[in-house]
């Protein structure tokens, strides 16, 4: 087959290239049916139990997503002038499209429940219009700071902090929204700086984001490449076939992602950026190659004949032992992430299909002129060359020093992967500075939080929610949950029915308590109905059936490890006090189906990363025909991933989403230089049967191709290195310290294990065939 | 000629006028007899209410009251009086308004539980009736001078021939931007309420779904209100409705809140 691909390539190179090019065509062409998806949930699947519980609690209790908006001021936000703006503000938010109207909470648009004249009771807006005193704006704080369903919500205890929540109808409105809402308050803002926070903003936004950092860091990180590649071969025309290459593997995957139907998520947004560099690899191996031959014979067909031949396999391995890694992905129980595994799979393969065909193609159009040319430019007396004669003195003297301190690697590398923290917070997927970070920590730091939290109580028949016993119990692990301290506040039934008796009984504060029949509470809810309160923000705390109440929980922290100590609290509480006959407890809300999803994907992750690990060993010993050998190739890429992941777990960086997708890539791309390095090692041994001289020769040749891979990924992503999104950060940080950690034990390990163990691995008499391909051929 | 087409056109113009004036004042003459029709009929009143409010889910809950009314003068301040029988939770929980035509209406709850009498004082007519989707005002009537009404093209409803009035509050109004009523031209009952949102979009409908003739009073004895975006509806259904059964004023004291006058409230 190998044979017949290259002839082909060399004999058509324009229809090879025609064809290459209707194929990507084709796949560009579907590139406008692109569907994006960012909603976190879909990072479950459609039957996970804790997504189809969250559905239907927001659908029981009418909840919506929300956007909070906030304002901060270091003095005090309780002034005429400022609370009338927001009262502007909010009416001009009512305007905008997709907003639920009647769910927003801002001064004007609650409710407040207090005395009147006459030891009445009166029920109206808390902000009714504008004001003009500092007494009204004083006595507006006031009315928040006392009442237990607005305080801290709406406003801070020191009045610094002002919010809005906006409730808006589905997720994916929420950029645009936090956009016209962001205009407003531009328009009617004075001094004070205006923020916009909440998880749906946050993921929303990352989905828009993630496409204009696409459209910078993918140009940016061809451009690097293409210089990178120009310094190595000093000539364009024959370095546009790695960058064709890549660019039709990138458009063949997302191609077929599209037209297959599939959505584009958060994960799958990065499969250029993964596919780029495996692209890339493949080509500079042929290039280097046909770069030696052709210096040395000066023949363009034969070269092309040589460099495939000899490379062939270990490319064939090495696409393979990647996509092997993505495609175990496919077992992962995230729906997300098994598109990307298998689409990013498929790209690996396109990639060295691509490469095997479009680089010899490329050659074949090149002039003997151009060829003499990039013959000549050679950088023998440059960098490379002094480092390959580091490695190459450096190996042989101190094999044994190699080999001990890689042992002493895997040791510590033992202990920082046992320090790995397990969190996530999509808000933190933007970078500090950011506008979405700054909110995030502005607002948390004065209000309740910005992150909310349900926990729903489920009983058999209706009316079980009027009992005393479920609001008493429902107002005690409100009080549990008060102790943790990112909990900023929990509001539910308990707190309106209390509300309601203190304010019936004349602002009394002994009736502050859950009243112990069930008519008295019904009564005080029905109170509520009655008096003007709103039946729908009754209803976001209990259904009209009365079979079941929603505590809301709201948190200062959305980190995934926070979320879970609340949960874990309450779980402690719940052991410990058991729930009333026939009641049933359950979460939901965002930040708890974040940390549902971040534990399927981090065992699932697990999982596929083990399961691709035997895949790889199992592919290696059958390459190498040799189990000894097989374990030796993964010895690169263990230490890699060991020693990345330890890294993490000792910096304390927590492992987060894009951290675990990495794993994976880790896995792919570190076992290629072992593969080429042992490939092309034994091969060379295989033909002059003289160690010393294929120690020396294995440096020049395999060396110098992988010394400039490690040049051209690690240096190639920097760009993504200033990205404002922290998992583009992460993805570039990962490829510059795989390809420098598996590039250094390559070429550092594996030829001191070479010498030290080289009776055993060499043996002197001919072995059995070296390759899985035979090598009579000689070029 | 040029004057005689001067006083043409003049004639016309003013003639434009007129009609647009006649037209204002007959919108305005249309809701006035409406709202007679529609909430003074007869000097006082006994209603059985059953109502049914669904929610989006088509979940129902229902509320039973006895109702009683009595009118001070046709159009001017009326007192009601309800008390709850269902849910069974809120059983003897009595409410009384006293209906201001020109000002603030005074409402006052009893809550059974606690043997307490609470005056309420909510400006807010527009919030809702015990939980369901008409307002306050839409039990009680929005006074016809509260707003601008303009006649628009009169049409047919449910092969009735109906006005078509079209009204925009005076004074910035949170229950509506608009309304359009289709009103019966015989009974000048309502049939039908569009309540329009700034947005200029219908927020709500309410519909008289029945109409009886009661004591020789058409009066409607269910009628609906459905909330288009919130997806909710209520029904209410009125039966035993009786006038000018001689209801006292008396009844409408705080003493009677707590002890309903057993003669009408059973």
């Amino acid at each position: 087959m190998k044979k017949g691909i290259t002839e082909f390539s060399i004999r058509r190179p324009w229809l090879v290239i025609i064809l290459a090019v209707a194929v990507t065509a084709f796949f560009a062409a579907q590139f406008p049916k692109i569907k994006i998806d960012t909603d976190p949930l879909n990072m479950l699947d459609q039957n996970e139990p804790v997504r189809i519980f969250d559905v239907a609690a927001k659908d029981a209790f009418a909840l919506h997503d929300f956007i909070a908006v906030g304002l901060v001021n270091d003095k005090t936000a309780f002034t005429p002038d400022i609370l009338n703006r927001i009262y502007r503000i909010t009416a001009e938010v009512e305007k905008i499209e997709g907003v639920i109207v009647e769910d927003i909470l801002a001064p004007a648009t609650v409710d407040d429940i207090k005395q009147g004249p006459g030891g009445s009771l009166i029920i109206e807006p808390l902000m009714g219009g504008e004001i003009s005193t500092p007494a009204e704006a004083e006595y507006i704080r006031e009315r928040i700071k006392s009442n237990p369903i607005l305080r801290g919500k709406l406003a801070s205890d020191d009045g610094k902090a002002i919010a809005l929540f906006v409730p808006i109808q589905s997720k994916d409105m929420s950029n645009r929204i936090a956009g016209e809402i962001k205009t407003i308050t531009d328009t009617h803002g004075g001094g004070e700086k205006f923020h916009i926070a909440g998880l749906p903003v946050a993921q929303d936004s990352f989905g828009a984001q993630m496409f204009k950092q696409m459209a910078v860091a993918a140009p940016a990180t061809f451009l690097v490449i293409f210089l990178l590649l120009f310094l190595f071969f000093r000539n364009v025309k024959i370095i546009i076939a790695p960058m064709v290459v890549a660019v039709m593997a990138v458009v063949w995957a997302m191609g077929l992602l599209i037209v297959t139907g599939n959505t584009v998520h958060i994960m799958s947004s990065m499969i250029p950026i993964f596919l780029i560099p495996i692209a890339v690899l493949n080509s500079i191996y042929i290039i280097s190659e046909f770069h030696a031959h052709y210096a040395g014979h000066r023949q363009k067909e034969a070269g092309i004949r040589h460099s495939i031949h000899e490379l062939f396999v270990p490319m064939l391995f090495v696409s393979a032992t990647a996509a092997v890694g993505f495609l175990a992905l496919a077992i992962t129980p995230i729906p997300p992430v098994r598109v990307f595994g298998i689409f990013v799979g498929f790209g690996t393969l396109a990639a060295w299909f691509l490469s095997l065909v479009i680089n010899p193609a490329f050659m074949m159009l090149l002039s003997d002129k151009t060829l003499a040319r990039f013959a000549q430019a050679t950088d023998d007396r440059g960098l490379l060359s002094r480092l390959l004669h580091f490695f190459r003195t450096f190996s042989s003297r101190h094999n044994k020093g190699i080999i001990a301190a890689s042992l002493i690697v895997v040791v510590i590398s033992a202990v920082g992967l046992s320090m790995i923290v397990v969190n996530d917070n999509p808000v933190k997927w933007f970078k500090k500075s950011h506008p979405i970070r700054q909110a995030d920590m502005a607002m948390n730091n004065h209000l309740a939080g910005t992150y909310m939290n349900y926990l729903v109580f489920e009983g058999e028949n209706s009316e079980a929610m009027k009992d005393p016993a479920v609001v008493t119990y429902i107002e005690s692990m409100q009080g549990e949950l008060a102790r943790e301290p990112i909990v900023g506040a929990t509001t539910g039934l308990p707190d309106v029915v209390k509300k309601v008796r203190y304010e019936l009984f004349g602002a009394d504060s002994s009736k502050l308590a859950i009243p112990e029949s069930a008519d008295e509470i019904a009564q005080m809810l029905f109170m509520f109905e009655m008096s003007g309160g709103d039946p729908g923000d009754l209803f976001k705390f209990v259904t009209p059936e009365y079979d079941k109440a929603n505590l809301w929980v709201q948190l200062r922290d959305g980190d995934n490890q926070a979320v879970t100590k609340v949960v874990e609290r309450a779980d402690d509480f719940l052991a410990a006090h058991p729930l009333p006959p026939g009641i049933n407890v359950s979460w939901a809300g965002l930040p708890y189906v974040n940390v549902i999803w971040q534990k399927l994907m981090v065992g699932g992750m697990r999982e596929a990363l083990l399961i691709a690990y035997v895949i790889v060993l199992v592919m290696m010993t059958a390459l190498f025909r040799s189990f000894r050998w097989g374990l030796i190739s993964m010895l690169p890429l263990t230490i890699t991933v060991g020693a990345i992941y330890a890294f993490i777990g000792f910096v304390g960086k927590p492992y987060d989403m894009p951290i675990s997708v990495l794993s994976t890539l880790t896995l792919g791309l570190s076992v290629d230089f072992a593969i080429q390095f042992i490939q092309r090692m034994r091969t060379m041994y295989d033909r002059n049967r003289d160690f010393q001289q294929t120690y020396h020769d294995i440096f020049e040749g395999v060396g110098r191709a992988i010394m400039r891979n490690v040049l051209v990924i690690s240096i190639g992503f920097i760009p993504m290195l200033f990205s404002d999104l922290v998992p583009y950060i992460t993805v570039g940080a990962f490829f510059l310290a795989i390809e420098l950690v598996s590039g250094i034990v390559t070429m550092l390990l594996l030829p001191a294990l070479a010498r030290t163990f080289r009776r055993g691995l060499f043996p002197a008499a001919a072995p059995e065939a070296v390759a899985a391909e035979p090598s009579q051929a000689q070029a | 000629m040029k004057r005689l087409i001067t006083t043409a056109v003049l004639a016309l113009m003013a003639l434009a006028v007129t009609h647009a004036i006649a037209s204002a004042q007959d919108a305005t003459e249309v809701m006035k007899k409406s709202h007679m029709a529609y909430y003074y009929a007869a000097n006082d009143a006994v209603y059985e209410v059953t109502m049914h409010l669904f929610d989006k889910k088509g979940g129902e809950r229902t509320r039973e009251f006895t109702m009683l009314r009595l009118d001070k003068e046709d159009g001017g301040d009326q007192k009601y009086y309800t008390y709850f029988r269902q849910p069974s939770d809120v059983a003897r929980l009595s409410f009384m308004v006293h209906k201001n035509a020109t000002g603030n209406d005074q409402r006052w709850i009893y809550v059974p539980s606690v043997d307490l009498v609470k005056p309420i004082s909510a400006d807010d007519k527009n919030s809702s009736f015990v939980g369901s989707d008409f307002t306050y005002e839409d039990v009680s009537g929005r006074r016809w001078t509260e707003d601008n009404h303009k006649l628009l093209p009169e049409s047919q409803l449910d092969g009735k021939a109906v006005f078509v009035v079209e009204s925009t509050p005076l004074k910035p109004y949170k229950g509506f931007a608009k309304r359009i009523s289709y009103i019966d031209q015989t009974t000048h009952i309502p049939l039908k309420s569009e309540y329009f949102d700034d947005k200029g979009e219908v927020v709500r409908v309410e519909k008289a779904v029945k109409i009886e003739d009661i004591g020789g009073f058409p009066t409607v004895t269910s009628r609906s209100m459905e909330s288009l975006k919130k997806g909710s509806r209520t029904v209410v259904d009125f039966t035993g409705t009786k006038y000018n059964v001689g209801l006292k004023d008396d009844f409408f004291t705080e003493r009677y809140l707590k002890t309903p006058p057993r003669e009408y409230v059973k």
